[in-house]
Formats: C-alpha cells, sequence, structure tokens
C-alpha cells in the first residue's frame, strides 16, 4: 500500500507539474510577454526586451521560444557575460536549435571568441541551410578574420537564398576583392548599389576596385559620389586624393589629402601623399614636413624615407638626402619584396 | 527573430568602417620635377591602324617555348626577335628566335630559328637553311650590330646555357665565332643584349642581360615552394627564390676579340634577374650610359664616366625603382624624347598589378616618372609588359609608345582576376603636352586581339615611311602589323654610317629641324624585350613636306649639319663627309 500510494502521489505531482507547464506555455501572460519582448526588440528597447523574456522564462523555464528571445535580449543589450552563460545552458538543452547556435555565434563573435563564433554558426548552418541570416553572419565572422574565400562561398550561399540583399552583395564584393577577383567584385558593388543606392560605403568600395585596376578616373567618379552622402569621411577622401595623384591632377589631390591628414593626423599614408603632392607641386619645403611626419607616423616603411631623398636631393640638399637613402636601403631589407609575383593589390 | 537583420547589419557596418581603415596597398603615383615645355594641344582622333598581314607576308614560325602550362620558368620567357638587313639591299628582313621543350632539349631535338629574306614586296622568304644560323638550342633574344665594322650586319643570339655571335659573311651567311670571339657567356642564360661602344674606340661593346642560374637537373617543381604561386594559384617558381644570373659585359678590342669586363667594371654586383638592356646617352655628354630593366629587383642605370668606368645611379636618378621606392618587374624598355625637350626619355614595362614606367629626363639629372600624368601609366595595370617601343606610328612628329603584353602564367585563365594570360597590346598616341591616349582596338582588329606577347620590333619593312610592328608570341606564330595610319604626313628615314666612330652609328644623335620643331633621336636597334628594331632613324614630320635641318653628333664627336632636305625620303649620312645620298623608296 505505502508503494502504491507513492506511485500515487508522484503521479499526481507529475500531471500537476505538466498541467502548470502547459498553462505557463500557452498562457495569455506568457503570449503577452513573448509579444512585448519581440517588439521591444524590434523598437531598440534591447533592456525592455530582457526584462520581458526574463518575465516569460520564469513563467516558463522550457519554452524555446522565451529562451531563444532571452538570449537574443542579452545579445542585443550587450550583456555578454550573461548571454554567455545563458547561451550555454540554452544550447546544451536543445543541442539542435539552429536559432540558438546562430545566437550563441554572434555572442562569441562579440565576445572575440572567434573560434567558438565559427563552430556555433557552423552548427547552425548544418542545422538549417536554409536561412539567409545564418549564411551572413558566419560571413560576417570570417570576413572579420580575413578568411575571404570561405567568406565569399558564405555570401554566395546566402544570396541564392535572398539575392536582393545590397549588404551582402557589397560584402561579397569585397571578399572577392580581397581574393583578387577584382571584375567580379566591381559587378557585386554595382549590383548591391543597384538595389540600394545609399549602401554603406558601396561608392567606396567600387572606387577602390577601379582603381586596382588602374581605372582611376572611374575611381574617381565612384569617390566622389561616395563623399557627397560622407564628405568628411577621411578613408574616402584619401583614396580620391591618391587616385587624383595618380592620374597626375596634384593640385585637386593636395586639397583631398590636406583634409585627409586634418581630419585624421594619425594617418601616415595621406602625410605621403601629401608629402608626394606637395612635391610635385613645388613646394619642396612643406613636402619635406609632410615625409617626416609621414616617417614618425610608419617608421618601418622604406617609401617615405625613398620619397623625401628625391625631394631632398631635387632641393639640392645632397647631404641630408644621403641620409634618407641610407634609412631607405636599411629598411628595404627588413620588408617583404615587391614586383612581379609579389605585386597585387588587396583592399 | 526579424532582430538577427537589426544586428547583422550592426556588425556589418562595423566591420566595413574598419575596413575602411584597413590601408589599403598604395600603387605608383608619379612624381616628377617639371611638367614639359611643350603646350598641351590634345589632337583629334588618332589615325594610328594596323593590319595583320602575318599570313600574306609568307611567315611561317611558330615559337616553341616549352610546355603549354608553363611549368618551369624558361618556359615563359621566350621570344627574340631581329629586324637587320642582313643582305645589305635596303630591306629590312626579319629573324626570329626560337625555344626548345626540356624534353627535345635534352634528346638533342632542334627547334631552330628562322631567318626571313624581304623580298621587297611586303613578302618574305625563309632563308634560314643556308644561313647558318642553325645552333641547336633553347633561345632567347637577339642583339644586332656591326661589331667588326665590316658593313655588314651580325647578330648574337642568347640561350639558356650561353650565348652565339654569328659573323656576317657578306653572302647571306653566318659563321659561329662565339669561341674566338669570347663573348660565349657560358653557363648562363640570357635574355636580352644590345651592342654599343661605350668607350667611343669606334667598336661596338656587348651587353648580355642574365637571367636565372638554372640548373637543368634540378628545377623547382611546379607549385611547389613559398616562390612558386601567384595570388595563390600555383605556378612556375621563380625568378624570386632562384639564384640571379650576373650581366656580362663584354668590351670589343677591336680585333674580332672581346673581353670581358664585368667584374672589372663592377658591373651587377647582385646578380639582379636582367631582362631588358638599353644603350642611352641620357645626359648628353657623349657617353653611352646604360639601362637594365631587371625582373623583381631594382633596375640599374650606370652612369658613364668617360673615362672607362660606370657608376650605378638608378636609385638617384628615380629609375630604379617605383614612384613609390617599390622594387617592380621590369620587363622591356625603350628610350626616345617623347616630349622633344631634347633629352631622352625611358619607358619600361612591368608585371601586372603595377604600372609601367614613363621616366621624363629632367635634363640630365634625374628622372620623373611622368606614366600618372601622362596617361601611360595607369592603365597598364591589369596588363603584364614585354616589348615596348616609342615611336612615331602616325608620323605626326610626336612619338607614340606601343606595349606588347602577355602574362607569364597561363593559370590565371582559370581565375577572374583581372587578368588574363594573352592580352591585348597598348597603343599610346602622342598627344602632345606630355600627354597620350590609349587608343585600344581602334587601331584595327589586330589591336583588339588578345596574344601572349613577347618580343617586339619596329621596322619600315616597305620603306614607305611607316613603321610597321613584329610581336612575338609565346608558343604562337608571330603578328606582323602592317602600319595602315595615315598617308598624308611626311616622313624622314635616316641611315647612319659611322667612319670614326662605329660603323653602325649607334649612339649617334640625330637633331631634326622641320615644321618648327626640332626632333632628336639616338641610334641604336637593341631595345624593347629580347628585341632588335630598324636601326635606321625615323621622323615622323607630320605637315612639313621640308627638313630645314639635320644636324648629326657622332659618338667620335665629330658633327655633321645637313639641310635643308626634301621629306619623304631616306638619306645615308656618312661621318665626316657632310654628304647624304638618298635611297629610293616605296611610296603608297
Amino acid at each position: 500500500m505505502p508503494k502504491i500510494a507513492k506511485w500515487l502521489f508522484r503521479s499526481l505531482l507529475l500531471v500537476t507539474c505538466l498541467a502548470g507547464f502547459l498553462h505557463a506555455q500557452s498562457s495569455p501572460r506568457m503570449q503577452i510577454l513573448l509579444r512585448e519582448g519581440q517588439a521591444a526588440l524590434d523598437r531598440g528597447l534591447f533592456e525592455q526586451a530582457v526584462q520581458d523574456f526574463e518575465q516569460a522564462r520564469q513563467l516558463g523555464p522550457e519554452n524555446l521560444q522565451a529562451n531563444r528571445g532571452l538570449l537574443l535580449s542579452y545579445l542585443q543589450a550587450g550583456r555578454l557575460s550573461q548571454a554567455a552563460q545563458f547561451g550555454r545552458e540554452a544550447v546544451a538543452h536543445w543541442p539542435d536549435d539552429a536559432q540558438l547556435q546562430h545566437w550563441m555565434g554572434l555572442v562569441y563573435f562579440k565576445s572575440r571568441q572567434d573560434t567558438l563564433a565559427l563552430e556555433a554558426l557552423h552548427h547552425s548552418e548544418q542545422l538549417d541551410g536554409a536561412q539567409f541570416e545564418i549564411h551572413f553572419d558566419l560571413a560576417l565572422v570570417l570576413l572579420d578574420r580575413n578568411q575571404y574565400a570561405p567568406a565569399a562561398a558564405e555570401l554566395e550561399r546566402a544570396l541564392k537564398l535572398k539575392s536582393t540583399n545590397a549588404l551582402a552583395h557589397l560584402l561579397l564584393g569585397r571578399a572577392y576583392q580581397n581574393t583578387n577577383r577584382t571584375v567580379q567584385a566591381i559587378e557585386q558593388f554595382q549590383t548591391a548599389l543597384r538595389l540600394d543606392p545609399m549602401v554603406p560605403l558601396g561608392h567606396y568600395h567600387l572606387g577602390f576596385a577601379y582603381a586596382s585596376l588602374g581605372r582611376n578616373q572611374e575611381a574617381i567618379a565612384e569617390y566622389e559620389r561616395e563623399l557627397k552622402r560622407s564628405p568628411d569621411n577621411p578613408s574616402v577622401l584619401y583614396q580620391l586624393g591618391h587616385s587624383l595623384l595618380e592620374s597626375g591632377d596634384e593640385k585637386s589631390a593636395l586639397a583631398n589629402l590636406k583634409k585627409t591628414a586634418d581630419l585624421d593626423p594619425q594617418n601616415g599614408d595621406a602625410f605621403y601623399d601629401l608629402g608626394k603632392a606637395l612635391a610635385l607641386a613645388g613646394d619642396t619645403a612643406a613636402a619635406v614636413g609632410a615625409l617626416e611626419r609621414s616617417i614618425q607616423l610608419k617608421p618601418a616603411d622604406p617609401s617615405p624615407h625613398y620619397q623625401l631623398a628625391r625631394t631632398l636631393e631635387k632641393m639640392g640638399k645632397r647631404d641630408q638626402a644621403q641620409t634618407e637613402w641610407h634609412h631607405f636601403a636599411q629598411l628595404k631589407q627588413a620588408q617583404p619584396q615587391t614586383g612581379g609575383m609579389a605585386s597585387g593589390r588587396v583592399q | 527573430m526579424r532582430k538577427c537583420k537589426l544586428l547583422s547589419i550592426v556588425i556589418a557596418l562595423l566591420i566595413i568602417c574598419t575596413a575602411v581603415y584597413i590601408t589599403a596597398a598604395r600603387s605608383q603615383p608619379q612624381t616628377r620635377t617639371k611638367r614639359p615645355a611643350t603646350p598641351a594641344k590634345p589632337t583629334a582622333a588618332s589615325s594610328i591602324s594596323f593590319l595583320d598581314v602575318t599570313r600574306s607576308a609568307g611567315i611561317d614560325f611558330h615559337l616553341t617555348c616549352g610546355s603549354l602550362e608553363k611549368r618551369y620558368i624558361m618556359e615563359t620567357m621566350c621570344g627574340g626577335v631581329a629586324v637587320f638587313d642582313y643582305d645589305n639591299d635596303g630591306w629590312m628582313d626579319i629573324l626570329l628566335v626560337n625555344g626548345s621543350t626540356l624534353e627535345d632539349l635534352r634528346a638533342g631535338k632542334c627547334h631552330p630559328s628562322k631567318l626571313y629574306r624581304n623580298n621587297h614586296d611586303g613578302t618574305f622568304t625563309d632563308v634560314t637553311a643556308k644561313s647558318g644560323l642553325n645552333h641547336c638550342g633553347w633561345g632567347f633574344g637577339a642583339a644586332v650590330g656591326d661589331y667588326d665594322n665590316d658593313g655588314w650586319e651580325d647578330v648574337y643570339i642568347t640561350y639558356l646555357d650561353g650565348g652565339v655571335l654569328f659573323h656576317n659573311n657578306r653572302d647571306g651567311t653566318f659563321t659561329d665565332v662565339t669561341a674566338k670571339a669570347g663573348v660565349g657567356n657560358p653557363g648562363r642564360w640570357g635574355t636580352s643584349a644590345a651592342f654599343g661602344d661605350y668607350d667611343n674606340d669606334g667598336y661596338l661593346d656587348l651587353y648580355v642581360a642574365n637571367y636565372v642560374d638554372l640548373d637543368l637537373d634540378h628545377l623547382p617543381e611546379f607549385g611547389q615552394g613559398p616562390f612558386c604561386s601567384y595570388r595563390g594559384i600555383p605556378v612556375s617558381c621563380g625568378p624570386r627564390g632562384l639564384k640571379g644570373g650576373r650581366d656580362r659585359l663584354y668590351h670589343n678590342n677591336g680585333d674580332g676579340t672581346f673581353t670581358d669586363v664585368t667584374e672589372k667594371l663592377n658591373i651587377d654586383p647582385g646578380s639582379y634577374y636582367g631582362l631588358g638592356v638599353l644603350w642611352l646617352d641620357y645626359d648628353l655628354d657623349g657617353c653611352l650610359d646604360l639601362y637594365v630593366a631587371n625582373d623583381s629587383s631594382p633596375s640599374l642605370l650606370y652612369h658613364n664616366n668617360c673615362k672607362g668606368g660606370f657608376t650605378e645611379v638608378g636609385a638617384e636618378a628615380g629609375v630604379a625603382y617605383s614612384a613609390d621606392g617599390r622594387e617592380q618587374a621590369g620587363m622591356g624598355i625603350d628610350s626616345a624624347d617623347y616630349d622633344h625637350d631634347g633629352w631622352p626619355d625611358i619607358v619600361k614595362t612591368n608585371f601586372s598589378d603595377d604600372s609601367n614606367n614613363l621616366y621624363h629626363n629632367d635634363h640630365g639629372r634625374e628622372f620623373t616618372d611622368m606614366a600618372g600624368p601622362a596617361g601611360f601609366g595607369p592603365i597598364s595595370i591589369p596588363f603584364l609588359g614585354f616589348g615596348v617601343r616609342i615611336v612615331d606610328l602616325d608620323n605626326d612628329g610626336w612619338p607614340d609608345i606601343f606595349v606588347a603584353n602577355g602574362h607569364v602564367n597561363p593559370q590565371v585563365d582559370q581565375h577572374s582576376f583581372g587578368v588574363t594570360y594573352a592580352e591585348r597590346p597598348l597603343v599610346f598616341h602622342n598627344l602632345t603636352g606630355g600627354k597620350f591616349e590609349e587608343i585600344g582596338p581602334r587601331g584595327g582588329a589586330p589591336l583588339a586581339r588578345r596574344y601572349v606577347g613577347r618580343g617586339l620590333a619596329s621596322a619600315d619593312f616597305l620603306n614607305d615611311g611607316h613603321e610597321d610592328l613584329l610581336i612575338t608570341v609565346l608558343d604562337g606564330s608571330p603578328v606582323l602589323l602592317r602600319n595602315q595610319s595615315t598617308k598624308k604626313a611626311h616622313w624622314l628615314r635616316v641611315k647612319l654610317i659611322g667612319t670614326q666612330s662605329n660603323r653602325d652609328g649607334f649612339g649617334t644623335r640625330v637633331e631634326v629641324k622641320a615644321g618648327g620643331i626640332t626632333q632628336t633621336a639616338e641610334a641604336r636597334a637593341n631595345s624593347s624585350f629580347e628585341s632588335a628594331g630598324d636601326p635606321r632613324l625615323h621622323f615622323g614630320l607630320g605637315e612639313a613636306g621640308r627638313v630645314d635641318s639635320i644636324v648629326v653628333r657622332w659618338s667620335s664627336g665629330k658633327v655633321d649639319t645637313i639641310g635643308p632636305e626634301s621629306a619623304d625620303q631616306e638619306l645615308v649620312i656618312r661621318e665626316g663627309r657632310g654628304s647624304t645620298e638618298s635611297l629610293p623608296t616605296k611610296h603608297r
């Protein structure tokens, strides 16, 4: 009898819990919290979303949607340590849930744990290969690690699922550009801009691709388009100045390079090109100053010494030029070789 | 979750913005001290056009150069051509240097070079069989010069394992005199070679650019090693990782023999990978200087001190590196005064992903790479340049530039790098004012086609006052391009005969004044890549039907002044006589 009583008690307890669980799963309160949490996420109110999903999870710890929402809320709210701890438990509980793996991958990515991030995202991809977002985010992590070839493959997969995503085309263009597929990169940048003329830095990247093929006039036009959207972007200003300099328009280059140097005084490349442009314009004294600044900022780069030596030779300052030639020769020995098969530009 | 998208975009933007700050590899912006004085005067659309007449001309040569997949570096560099008047009939003939394959070389099977005699009607006859130019080897480049001043052009051919000097017997045959002359360049892989009289003793000396010291029994395996890949794909190895071959300078003793003065004059002590050779007097001091284009290493400019020695000044002069001080992979070189300021400028072709150079001579002190401002450099970036000639193709009085292109790795065609193995040539029309315009396929169908171009020579094959072109093509037939450009413009051709100076007059500077313009040119045969071109000086005169004066500054120091002369003729000028004779020319 006692055994039967125990068995009955346990069964009753189980039924009660199950009923409670089912109630929690489907209770109006739970539904409201899930809806509000989602709405908070949509509005960017991530802390509010955290509260909503935490409450939902208290009501129904086994509710997958509440767990997914809470992990994403932690992630978006920047509570990375909480997200990581909670996410690990959730993923252990639901190891085959693609979305949890996806969010967990992003938690790791934002926590700079790229290996774990890739592991989680790859797992997520295996679980659900039909989600654009998973391929896209996997590509982001790969791009961040400069793994351009696999990133390109992921973006190609993503675009098969959603070919109208301008950002994916843009990033695929970058991946192509960095794997020396410049022609394909240009196609991707053009597609991105066609889909969304405001895609971030689209004209900038297209300009760079043109420039890498020596198509400077087209590059200049793209940089100028980009500058209309962000007139004080020092990177765009620099590349515009650089391409103008390359195409022999040092006067126009000067204006852009001076502005670049003002906006980004730590940019050694800008001071280098500024020095070159000034020398071409005949202002050798100012050129020397800019080149010396470039040397300060890029002490291991032989090019500013080369340029400075040539400028000093032009000024008739042979002794100072000799010193620069000496520095140039010394630094050359420590530099990777250029020319021939070592040529090639990457972004 | 919908927020996923937002998060992705935020992260993407972060990455993009970060990437923007990642320094992009810089290319080669240009520096210069001054612009050419001539004001810009862009002309109307160029009339330059060419017709491919290879087949109808009877040129049936096939250049063999190893395997088609180019497993080894020597399979990528063949293509020498020499255009010269071997039989002294006043018409330019053609010598095409052949390569070989590793298997055939080992088996002793020959791939003969071919000599074609000009039939004076636009066709050529293969006269190889009786010419004696039958050395069996893997050939690369050719140089032409009358080293013994007997009035007949001799030929030097570079091979994978040395070089051969063929003496012209004056009867349509040649004799191998290498051993006697002492110019065998033994065991070395020569590429370009050039004759020039650096000590002004009246005899042509010989410079041989050597590329790589190869051990054929221990060739580096395709794609195996740090220097056997290009943009991440396996390709033939080198030149980096392989031992460079030290160039040789042979001094002509004047008695049919030469002395190797390489060590004595400290030539190429770094044993760089030599590919292009050019004798020129860049500072107009009357002594020939020397410019050598090296692969993947600094190019060298040897300043002649006029006392029998040289000082290497490439870096200081601005022609050793790119404008940013980076090593380039120099291939072909040529020189001419493209802006008529009286100083010889230099053009150099380079590997793809790099700009070709147009070094403007800043009055003999140094050079400034004007490739960007001139509209010459950036367009060349996807192309891998080899042969190059600066020559007035439309006779408008301003030298144009022709570049033969072709990659070294056929494997690039399997990828979308933006570069291809076969590439179209580039034709730059001189707009004056230091500007050029690449006319591209507008110059006729042959300029739109892609070739794996290597050697390049220019010559007036028809003696009609128009410079034709001959491109050698790796593993294929050469392309003979007949100049179809405007027939209205006038021209003048000058053949020099030295008496105290070397018989070819190499190094002689000729100034032609016509139509208010003074053009200067320096006589030479050897330039471009592994090539020798028509040694006669060609001047386009535009609308000028008369030449006001011709000043000839011989390397001996003598000066002949001639003129006025009528245009549209070939003048033969003999040193010291101040007299000329006119050769019959064919008019269109």
